[in-house]
């Protein structure tokens, strides 16, 4: 609600003209039994000149009706356009600002649904509530008060009215409510067999199994209809049940304005009006209760968007830091790391010291925490004890520029943005020349397949890159991270989807090329970090052995017997 | 027009079983309108009835005769077509929801099986997203449109024809003013609701390229934050949302304008019914009573006679949505199936080759993939299918199970054609696994047993044990009975790969094409899967499309594909001497994509 109000300042002018047409399209609505009311009069009394005087009030109220109505359409669409191009762009500056621990906790799929359905949602419900939620209490109390005005010895009946519909469509939206929950569950578990059904079409058909899997849906596909249907009998009970609870107010109304003509007479002319009201009434009440059923919807997104703009980043830079030019040196100072929600360290009691230029590899069974350490250098997460130092600076007092200027970090799985090869790599450096570029592509091993297409780096990047094997994204998301000649490199597994002879060119490349770099290499085969200055042995969480790979081998019996399991597989490696 | 065409083709083929309740409907609901529309007449009829006797009662000289009895019975027939009109409409929508709940869920049904039936193809020109779109919006949007539109339309039709009716059997000068605006409400209408389509239309555009940048950004969001992009991505994003807020401006005024637009329209008419009406009351000489009732009718009627008008245009959009759906799901029943030759031959078992005879196959016309491909497996016998990524290794796969049917050649099992062979027999006995792994929501258990239902937990067990994920399914605290769901996967890849092995191994096929994945898992997760393969091939006949070095030295024989065709073909040692492309492969470690 909170978001809403701080949304909705800017435009409080449209707000404010578009409620105020609300009211006027409300009053007319409501004036217009009234006016009838003094025709009939005018009629009865065969009073010419009133009637016409009538009438033409009567055309001038439908016009201010129409008028306004379409005024308040406009401010509605304006302002809640605008409340939901605000809240995105709020959104999406907010999103801009999370580390990876704030991504992951959310989940990119989950952030996208925020940004797309739910502020669909939250504008929806602005709309919804400057075009008729306003309405619905203004008509509901004006034609109250109205109808009670008109025939005030009535009063009961409309009282009686209000209370018995009320009643009754308590009870049935509770009983609907109920279903509702049912069915969204139905709906997600269909929607899930046919998905399932679709990504394993090839299974189920080798299987034979397509009579089962019918079998299947089928059985989850009638229980659905089952509910469709109790709630379609609710529905038509519902209906007609409420129009006879107000046909009969409407009849209780005439007879007793019949029995007490005599002493009321003027009665005569009110009982149309006064019926007008009746169904006025009626209608307010049925559309606010469907009205409200929605609006709770709205409510739900507009919570979920609160959570994402209320999230403080669990990582910041220091902006008063200047900007510095840091070396490759790198050192961990007894560093500890543990995921937010996890028990168990990531990382515990970790310290080396890499200099300039030299190059690391980091190997250890899944789950030791090779990533975990790599992306504490690029300050990807903050350490939870100790300290991670680039060029002798503490890298909690570098400011962004700096840290990303010195810093490349290739990930484990290559993303390509839809655009051109160039505007990918430029990612990496947005100053790039075409002669940059070439040179990247050469050391990734990428400008062989570049270089082939006519269009060279201008060459399309289709979305979801399907255009590319996934060998080729790699080396193009390695092209990315040398294209700035960063003074730190960090390949996390980036190599796993080329053969052994372009990892090796790639390797060679990098040593020939970019030499003052300091280049981590994180790899599941110990053959990708054989000729590295030193290697860094993990388990679970521990550094367990560092040194050169002969090295190793007298010292770490982990790493032997990593490098013996791998050998035996690997025949000739 | 042919999409409406179509549309109503789709929804008689579903609807057709219910045209006895549907006609029964249909009655009911004439009979419905009718008493909906008689009813305000009784009501006028008492209001005269009521005037008269006050003239009557204030006369002295009628003062005696003046009875209240003529209103009493008016007032009594209009409470008794109000109470017939509830009931029937209760009957009519009751019924009606019976009907459109069932008809939406036989589509559904419909449409799933016969998915079922189709061929590969379909599924591989196809994104996934959009074939599922049809169950989860236009099955939905046909549901909405039963329920809230198509009878909605036959009820409000036969409103608007009855008050026309009625209002002519009223007084007929009135009945004509009520329905001059009419025109001009329905170019109005027409105007109003082509400009919100076109716009609308601007609007889904620019919302898709919109979620098309959010989309890639935020599940980009890993490297923008590594290459410190934030800035440039907020930049990207501020002229979409721009654009959109623009689109969907224009849309929403023109879309929400009809509701008060029409309402203006039907009060301007109320307006002008009431000055006409009491303008001929007056100037017709009409008799004073007789003329307020027609003025309370008519009010009544203008009202109703607008209703429909109203209505249709706000169920418009859902119509509209519904034909799209019904063209779309007719789209899918006109998909060709997959075909079992009638009478085809059973197949038992290998009993001694399969083989490839000079294949010639295209997924498009004259965009050949193999160009006369011969390969030939012998009982008993591992072939290794080796090549670069693009090579064909994937179509001889589908062609051996027959997903596709060959454009030249032929596939044969034990020298028979597999387009003469009974498919399902076919399937039977080919086994297979492939380079994804594919779960299905249920149990461990419904997923192992998923080739073979009726499988005892003895042999489950087994299969497991064989695929070596059983030591890992018994830490779970369920064990076999763990429920498996696709969201938030308690499997890695690599126990997924196990699981599909002894889902494959459980069949207990004779012949089996094993698609190896590619993607990476631990060394000892790998160890295992080798394991498990190793089991899966022993003692079968086999077709391996291989990326790992030990399961090419096993091979009895490896067969090299480069660009549609067999280069090489022979041992791994006889290859490896030859020095061709195999042994170039093979130097360079035999990691292939």
């Amino acid at each position: 609600m909170q978001i809403l109000k701080d949304h909705a300042k800017p435009y409080w002018r449209d707000i404010t003209f578009s409620i105020l047409a609300v009211i006027v399209m409300a009053g007319a609505s409501l004036w217009q039994p009234r006016l009838l009311q003094n025709i009939m009069k005018a009629i009865i009394a065969d009073n010419q000149s009133q009637v016409m005087q009538y009438g033409i009030q009567l055309l001038v109220l439908a016009v201010i009706g129409l008028v306004a109505g379409v005024i308040n359409t406009i401010f509605a669409a304006k302002v809640s356009q605008s409340i939901a191009a605000d809240v995105r762009a709020n959104e999406y500056k907010k999103i801009q600002s999370f580390s990876f621990g704030n991504i992951e906790k959310f989940s990119a799929g989950n952030l996208v649904v925020r940004m797309t359905n739910d502020v669909n949602q939250v504008q929806q419900l602005v709309m919804m509530f400057l075009q008729s939620l306003t309405r619905i209490p203004i008509l509901f109390v004006g034609a109250f008060i109205l109808a009670l005005m008109t025939l005030p010895r009535l009063w009961w009946i409309v009282v009686l009215m209000v209370i018995l519909i009320a009643l009754s469509s308590q009870i049935v939206f509770k009983q609907m409510g109920k279903f509702f929950t049912r069915i969204q569950k139905l709906i997600d578990k269909t929607n899930t067999l046919a998905k399932e059904n679709l990504q394993g079409v090839r299974v189920v058909k080798s299987f034979n199994q397509e009579q089962n899997e019918t079998t299947r849906f089928t059985e989850n596909s009638d229980e659905l209809t089952h509910v469709n249907t109790t709630i379609g009998y609710l529905f038509s009970t519902m209906i007609p049940m409420f129009m006879l609870i107000s046909y009969v107010a409407i009849g209780a109304a005439v007879l007793f304005v019949g029995r007490g003509i005599i002493q009321h007479p003027s009665d005569l002319a009110a009982i149309t009006s006064f019926i007008s009201y009746l169904m006025q009434i009626f209608f307010a009440i049925m559309i606010g209760g469907m009205m409200s059923t929605f609006a709770s919807r709205g409510f739900v997104s507009l919570a979920r968007i609160k959570e994402v703009l209320d999230t403080e980043p669990d990582l910041t830079y220091d902006t008063n830091a200047e900007d510095l030019d840091l070396s490759g040196d790198v050192s961990f100072k007894n560093v500890a790391f543990t995921y937010p929600g996890d028990q168990k360290p990531a990382l515990e009691n970790i310290s080396f010291d890499v200099k300039s230029g030299e190059m690391i590899g980091i190997v250890g069974a899944t789950g030791s925490g090779k990533t975990t350490l790599a992306q504490l250098i690029a300050r990807l997460y903050d350490p939870s004890a100790g300290e991670v130092t680039v060029g002798g600076v503490n890298l909690k007092h570098v400011n962004e520029k700096s840290l990303r200027r010195a810093v490349s970090y290739v990930l484990q799985r290559a993303i390509l943005f839809s655009g051109t090869i160039a505007g990918n790599l430029r990612q990496g450096n947005q100053g790039a020349s075409e002669t940059e570029l070439q040179k990247a592509a050469e050391i990734a091993q990428a400008a062989e397949f570049v270089n082939r297409y006519d269009d060279n780096f201008e060459h399309e990047v289709e979305e979801r890159s399907a255009n590319f094997s996934g060998g080729q994204k790699q080396r193009l998301s390695i092209a990315r991270g040398v294209v700035g000649n960063p003074k730190i490199l960090i390949l996390d597994d980036s190599t796993s989807a080329l053969d052994a002879r372009s990892e090796k060119l790639v390797q060679e490349a990098l040593d020939r090329d970019l030499k003052g770099t300091t280049t981590f290499v994180i790899a599941e085969k110990i053959s990708s970090v054989l000729h590295a200055d030193r290697i860094l042995v993990l388990d679970e969480g521990q550094l367990v052995g560092i040194g050169s790979h002969q090295e190793l081998l007298q010292t770490s019996s982990i790493y032997t017997e990593i490098y013996e399991t791998q050998k035996a597989k690997g025949a000739n490696a | 027009m042919t999409d409406i065409k179509r549309a109503i083709v789709y929804f008689a083929k579903y609807l057709k079983r219910y045209w006895l309740s549907l006609s029964f409907v249909t009655v009911v609901t004439v009979i419905s309108i009718y008493f909906e529309v008689k009813a305000p007449v009784y009501m006028g009829q008492a209001i005269t009835e009521l005037a008269n006797y006050v003239g009557q009662y204030m006369n002295p000289q009628t003062q005696q005769t003046a009875s209240m009895t003529p209103f009493y019975k008016a007032l009594g027939l209009m409470m008794l077509f109000f109470v017939v009109t509830a009931i029937t409409m209760f009957i009519s929508s009751f019924i009606s929801s019976r009907i459109s709940a069932e008809a939406s869920g036989r589509m559904r049904i419909g449409l799933f099986a016969k998915l079922q039936r189709m061929t590969i193809k379909y599924f591989d020109t196809h994104r996934d997203g959009e074939i599922l779109s049809l169950f989860t919006s236009d099955l939905d949007n046909i549901f909405n449109a039963m329920n809230q539109a198509i009878f909605q339309l036959l009820s409000q039709f036969a409103l608007f024809v009855g008050v026309i009716l009625m209002m002519f059997n009223q007084n007929v000068k009135l009945a004509l003013v009520t329905m001059a605006s009419t025109p001009v409400a329905i170019i109005v209408a027409w105007f109003v609701i082509s400009r919100a389509r076109h716009y609308i239309d601007q609007q889904q555009d620019a919302t898709g390229k919109m979620n098309g940048y959010i989309n890639e950004q935020i599940n980009g969001e890993k490297i923008i934050i590594t290459q410190g992009l934030q800035k440039e991505s907020i930049a990207g994003f501020a002229p979409h949302n721009e654009t959109v807020k623009q689109a969907t401006f224009r849309g929403q005024v023109y879309s929400g304008m009809l509701f008060p637009l029409m309402q203006g329209l039907s009060l301007l008419n109320l307006a002008i019914v009431i000055f006409f009406g009491s303008w001929l009351v007056v100037h017709d000489g009409m008799d004073k009573s007789v003329g307020l009732g027609l003025i309370v009718v008519f009010v009544n009627y203008s009202q109703q006679y607008y209703q429909p008008i109203t209505q249709i245009t706000s169920i418009y959009n859902m119509l509209q949505l519904a034909v799209t759906g019904a063209r779309r799901l007719s789209d899918v029943d006109e998909q060709v199936e997959e075909i079992s030759p009638v009478n085809g031959q059973k197949l038992t078992g290998v009993s001694s080759n399969v083989t490839l005879k000079d294949i010639h196959f295209a997924y498009q016309e004259n965009k050949e993939i193999l160009h006369g491909v011969s390969i030939d497996v012998q009982k008993g016998e591992m072939v290794a299918l080796v090549g670069p990524t693009g090579s064909g290794k994937t179509t001889v796969m589908n062609l051996l199970n027959r997903f596709y049917d060959v454009t030249g050649g032929a596939v044969t099992f034990d020298g028979v054609d597999v387009r003469d062979l009974d498919l399902k027999s076919l399937r039977e006995h080919v086994g297979i696994v492939l380079q994804d792994s594919v779960l299905f929501s249920g149990t461990i258990a419904d997923n192992i047993k998923f080739g073979d239902p009726e499988a005892s937990d003895e042999a489950m067990i087994d299969a497991a044990k064989q695929a070596n994920i059983h030591d890992f399914i018994m830490t779970l605290p369920d064990a076999y009975q763990t429920k498996v769901d696709d969201e938030n996967s308690i499997f890695s890849t690599g126990q997924k790969q196990l699981l599909s092995i002894a889902r494959t191994i459980l069949t207990n096929p004779s012949f089996l094409i094993l698609d190896e994945a590619t993607s990476n898992v631990d060394t000892v997760t790998e160890a295992r899967i080798q394991a498990a393969m190793d089991n899966v091939i022993a003692g079968r006949t086999s077709f391996v499309i291989a990326h790992r070095l030990k399961t090419i030295l096993g091979a009895d024989k490896i067969v090299v594909l480069k660009d549609g065709q067999v280069i090489e073909e022979g041992s791994h040692e006889a290859l490896v001497a030859e020095g061709g492309f195999y042994a170039e492969l093979y130097h360079n470690q035999m990691v292939f994509e």
